[in-house]
């Protein structure tokens, strides 16, 4: 028997017929439901785009994008880009396209500093693309996602450690506000595997950004207590509103606070109560760094003069 | 003098030259001893879970955290061992300065003008232009040990209690002082660790004199030889002290 009749044959099985029938219809239509019009140019785009959490509940291009609905064969490709088609948003128009399903995130993200930059013509300021992803958003849970609650430092390094887009004069935001981060025990533990700590947006919240010099604002000094008393973090806390005011980003620069709390503007009854002590401590750091450098050099001194006693050839010296 | 009695005098040994044979020195009581292995066991479990966050760079940093049991588990360890130096501590000042019946000005443990001379002539020593200094009971430099861990133990123990209840503690203190604690407590830990492995290790472990180390951390004695050598002023006074009684068997 050739080989062509044993594939002959193949096809005259009526099972392998039937399978081959459901298959056909399999693949027609898993690729009707796939987004194929815009596909064949965008394959980057939608290829991130299934991995949104978005495109798993059913959402399509058209959802942000806007124009025809029916969208799935490439024949119609022009009637996608009609109507109301968007295309490629403007930064000031993207809460436009996520406030018709996420109002409350909207309105929040709206009183922040960020939208505020915004509007005051500064489209780089962070919109929620910028945190959530444009095409690849996932949801908070999950631990790929750029806004989950363990990546949101090095999310919101990406700008606020970008010293070129931090010193603009209309921002004038310290660079390092991720390094002195870093010093506390917050990411020391975060960065060892332990994700039950404060991250950027516990202290400063993730959609009501705000200046700590506003009074409504989570790191306004007499907002503090409340925030670190949240929910799930350091409960029950109680201390007075005005011993928090701390500088919590500023590890060596705690003498030179008086420089950057003028710039701020804030309530002089605790500028006085917030330097004193800060300027105090600055010098007792000092103080225990020279102590420590000086004791251990000394002392090993001491014991390699010991070891060279012991071998008798202090007569050198 | 109470303590500085001979406390065990052994078989007279075979050359027959001696009375008494090796006759053996008390250093530490038991008390001391003990007070000295707890600090040891928390000390070690300390440096071993606070180093890795000290310096988190570090590529051992990891390594240590996983073999602790992850983050969780090393500050465990960490507060619990923490607690029980700060137990250890108060114990300390409590049994010596209450219940040992001793004057406390008569402790030889304080600082004495003597050994501001006996550390110069330490170095004078060292250079090779003076006789190496005979110490009492302490030398400068076991006195120098002492009060280091105490004043560490000290600063350690208050700095690291704010750490563990900052929130608390910001009811007392401003919040620039419980950030200054973590500085001055890693600074600290810092010297701590650093003095213990180089100059206390060397002084009762690596040092020519007493390699492979100084069994009295284990037996609270020290032999004659060592008393001779080391704590020469001592000795003569106990052996002064032991005729005055008229114990005639260690006149030498």
């Amino acid at each position: 028997m050739s080989l062509s009749n044993k594939i002959y044959s193949l096809f005259k099985n009526k099972y392998t017929l039937i399978l081959m029938v459901l298959l056909s219809i399999f693949i027609g239509v898993v690729s009707a439901q796939e987004d194929v019009s815009c596909y064949h140019c965008h394959t980057k785009v939608v290829n991130e785009f299934r991995n949104n959490i978005h495109y798993d509940k059913g959402f399509n291009c058209a959802s942000c994008h806007g124009g025809a609905e029916k969208s799935n064969s490439s024949l119609i490709s022009n009637t996608v880009m009609s109507g109301d088609f968007v295309g490629r948003p403007t930064r000031n128009n993207i809460t436009g396209i996520c406030s018709k399903c996420h109002v409350k995130e909207t309105e929040d993200y709206k009183t922040s500093i960020h939208w505020d930059a915004i509007q005051k013509g500064h489209p780089e300021a962070a919109t929620c693309t910028d945190c959530h992803g444009i095409h690849e958003i996932r949801a908070i849970k999950d631990p790929n996602s750029s806004s989950n609650h363990h990546n949101s430092p090095v999310t919101c390094a990406k700008c606020h450690s970008n010293n070129e887009m931090m010193s603009a004069w209309y921002y004038g935001i310290k660079a390092d506000r991720f390094d002195t981060y870093k010093e506390s025990f917050h990411w020391r533990a975060l960065d060892r595997g332990y994700t039950l700590v404060a991250t950027c947006a516990d202290c400063h919240e993730n959609h009501k950004t705000k200046s700590h010099t506003d009074p409504t604002s989570s790191t306004y000094p007499e907002n503090i207590p409340k925030t670190c008393g949240k929910e799930n973090c350091h409960e029950g806390v109680n201390f007075d509103a005005k011993v928090a005011g701390g500088l919590v980003h500023d590890k060596e620069s705690l003498h030179t606070a008086e420089l950057k709390w003028n710039k701020t503007g804030m309530d002089s009854n605790m500028k006085d109560y917030f330097l004193g002590p800060f300027d105090l401590a600055y010098w007792i750091a000092i103080f225990f760094k020279i102590l420590t450098t000086t004791v251990i050099g000394f002392f090993t001194g001491m014991v390699i003069l010991d070891f060279l006693s012991r071998l008798k050839i202090q007569r050198r010296f | 003098m109470s303590r500085q009695k001979i406390i065990e005098a052994l078989e007279s040994n075979k050359n027959g030259e001696r009375n008494m044979g090796e006759i053996y020195f008390k250093r530490f009581t038991f008390n001391q001893l003990a007070e000295h292995w707890a600090m040891i066991g928390t000390f070690m479990l300390l440096v071993i879970s606070g180093m890795p966050l000290k310096f988190p760079d570090a590529w051992w940093s990891p390594v240590i955290i996983n073999f602790l049991g992850g983050f969780a588990m090393r500050t465990q360890i960490h507060h619990a061992a923490g607690i029980g130096m700060v137990i250890l501590g108060v114990y300390h000042v409590v049994y010596h300065v209450f219940v040992d019946k001793e004057s406390l000005l008569d402790r030889k443990v304080w600082p004495t003008l003597k050994d501001a001379k006996d550390f110069w002539q330490t170095i004078m020593f060292y250079i090779g232009k003076a006789q190496a200094p005979k110490y009492g009971r302490y030398s400068w430099k076991e006195k120098f040990d002492y009060w280091g861990a105490f004043w560490g133990m000290v600063m350690l123990c208050v700095t690291g209690l704010i750490m563990l209840y900052p929130f608390q503690a910001m009811e007392v203190i401003p919040y620039a002082y419980v950030h200054l604690s973590t500085i001055v407590h890693t600074d600290e830990a810092l010297l701590a660790t650093l003095f213990i492995f180089i100059v206390h290790w060397w002084n009762v472990h690596y040092s020519p004199e007493v390699f492979p180390m100084s069994k009295a951390w284990l037996t609270g004695n020290l032999s004659e030889e060592q008393m001779k050598h080391e704590h020469p002023l001592e000795y003569e006074e106990v052996m002064r002290q032991m005729n005055e009684k008229g114990d005639k068997s260690f006149s030498r």
